[in-house]
């Protein structure tokens, strides 16, 4: 059964008229690694779509099948801090929030705290760590959010610190800052 | 200070407006400010602000555009403009009507952006040295897609004593989930050369608009028939109309051109939905916007300057490179509209065949291939 499985995966796979535009050994190699994922109930898409953009940026083939398996790796780790039932878009912004520096205690008080999609609690996460923001300062702010925090409370939140920070805040302190002032629905965008 | 300047037009009698003469106005005023808004760091900033407005001949009404360019010590800028105009019906016993319509937009680095527009209704009861008004305003103001219903409530009073101005008002704003009151007072004076401006108020009842008290004065010394030196400091509130946040400022500046009273240091900042920090120099180079059309429909613009061609690539095009369209000969700008799902998603942009490069407007990562992608969230 679990052949049938994996051949029909494998098939399926092979079938993806976009991974053509590898060279054979590249597709090959990275066939196996989103098999072998999508076994593990990881979503395959991310997988073949780091695989085509190292294909366009002319990258070498170690270094996409490189690329590929150390999202899927990721994504194996993420998913599981976050559960099963995780959706893809939860999945990628979880590897982004991890790669920029987010523990993996951080994402489970993320998914414990929040009820609902937690895609945009975490590319916010994301994005002040990208931003500056120290990890651990970003996953407390965002920690202190997200239980009550709208998808567009959190945008707006995201805002108000990039904003602080380009006019020369010091990004820990644009946060902190931020949160402080309340950060709650619909006010962030105006408060002073 | 808007408010005082139209009850001064509306009766006729303001010193740099004559009723009885339609013209065209315009100065120029060049200046350097100091500026800490709340909860920010306090930055110097030099600013050029050009002005333009025409009255009507019989004084039934104006219409005026302002702008202003800001260069931050950080080396950001920003750029906003606004526009206004009113129309008074002609005086019937003590009574007076009023339609006013404004606009304005702003843009901060190069993320943006913000906008309103709305009109306003007023109604004076006056004569020749009191007056009182109420007045309502509707509109909507916007960040980014964003839209948010405005309405303010208003009802002031004033009185001319001699070369003083008194003027007191009331006003309820709502925009969106955010509201407040304001409870402000306002003298003019003036003496040959010189006119003082102040003004305190205090924000009360507020849900989301801050509270505490503000002021602000304003100095204005003409030193010829077309030039005056300005200095103006104080502290003013969060405005949720214009998206102006709450802070302090001391400002210096020239005019030029017709002199009238009034400067006030830059407040505007707006920002972008997908705003990121891709701020390099490559980054500069390209900036894009997106805009939910509908469903999983998106529009890409790509701001590049100089560029003969800009393609994208991304997640939603499987990476394959996609030429964008010029919006017009010889623009800058470059659109495209894409079927993209919720979600995150990873795009670069290349002009003139060069190398990939993540967009000003998307949160720049690593892309795993020794170079740079921008990451946005689409809701």
């Amino acid at each position: 059964m679990i052949i049938v499985a994996l051949l029909l995966a494998t098939q399926v796979a092979v079938q993806d008229p976009r991974l053509e535009r590898l060279d054979p050994e590249t597709r090959s190699s990275v066939i196996a690694i989103v098999d072998s994922a999508r076994e593990m109930g990881l979503p395959s898409e991310p997988l073949v779509q780091r695989a085509l953009e190292g294909a366009t940026k002319g990258a070498a083939a170690p270094r996409i099948v490189a690329a590929v398996r150390r999202l899927a790796a990721d994504l194996g780790t993420v998913r599981t801090v976050l559960g099963a039932r995780a959706s893809t878009p939860e999945l990628e912004a979880a590897v982004a929030a991890l790669r920029a520096g987010a523990s993996v205690p951080v994402l489970a008080s993320l998914r414990d705290a929040r009820r609902g999609p937690l895609t945009m609690t975490l590319s916010v996460l994301a994005d002040l760590v990208a931003s500056g923001v120290p990890p651990d300062s970003a996953a407390a702010v965002v920690l202190a959010l997200a239980p009550n925090a709208r998808d567009v409370d959190l945008v707006e939140f995201r805002r108000a610190v990039e904003r602080d920070i380009a006019l020369g805040a010091p990004p820990a302190a644009a946060a902190a800052v931020r949160v402080n002032a309340g950060a709650r629905p619909g006010t962030a965008a105006s408060r002073p | 200070m808007r408010t005082l300047a139209l009850i001064v037009f509306a009766c006729g009698t303001g010193g740099g407006v004559h009723a009885a003469q339609g013209q065209v106005t315009a100065t120029f005023e060049g200046g350097i400010s100091a500026v800490r808004y709340d909860g920010f760091l306090t930055s110097a900033a030099a600013a050029l602000t050009p002005a333009v407005q025409w009255q009507h001949p019989r004084g039934r009404g104006f219409l005026s555009a302002r702008g202003t360019y800001l260069q931050f010590e950080s080396g950001n800028r920003s750029l906003d403009g606004s526009a206004n105009g009113s129309w008074f019906s002609p005086l019937a016993r003590h009574w007076r009507g009023e339609l006013g319509v404004s606009v304005g937009a702003s843009d901060y680095a190069n993320i943006a952006s913000f906008s309103h527009g709305a009109v306003e209704a007023r109604i004076h009861l006056m004569d020749d040295v009191r007056g009182g008004w109420l007045g309502a305003t509707v509109g909507r103001a916007s960040f980014g897609a964003g839209a948010r219903p405005v309405t303010v409530l208003a009802m002031g009073l004033w009185v001319f004593h001699g070369e003083v101005t008194l003027f007191a008002s009331a006003d309820r704003s709502l925009v969106g989930d955010t509201a407040y009151s304001d409870l402000r007072s306002t003298a003019r004076w003036r003496r040959a050369r010189m006119l003082l401006e102040g003004t305190v108020g205090a924000r009360v009842w507020s849900r989301g608009g801050g509270r505490g008290v503000y002021g602000e004065g304003t100095a204005t010394w003409t030193l010829g028939r077309r030039t005056a030196l300005l200095v103006s400091a104080g502290r003013y509130p969060t405005d949720a109309v214009s998206g102006s946040i709450a802070g302090r400022y001391v400002t210096a500046a020239l005019r030029l051109g017709a002199v009238s009273p009034r400067i006030r240091a830059t407040r505007a900042l707006s920002i972008n939905v997908h705003a990121g920090s891709s701020d390099d120099a490559s980054s500069d180079r390209a900036r894009l916007e997106i805009q939910s059309r509908s469903d999983d429909e998106v529009s890409l613009t790509v701001y590049a300057p100089g560029a003969a061609a800009v393609e994208i690539s991304g997640d939603f095009t499987d990476w394959r490179p996609v030429q964008l369209s010029r919006q017009a000969v010889e623009s800058d700008v470059w659109v495209g509209t894409f079927r993209i799902a919720s979600g995150m998603h990873r795009i670069n942009v290349r002009r003139d065949g060069g190398r990939w490069m993540a967009p000003a407007g998307t949160t720049r990562s690593n892309d795993d291939y020794d170079g740079d992608v921008g990451v946005f969230v689409l809701p």
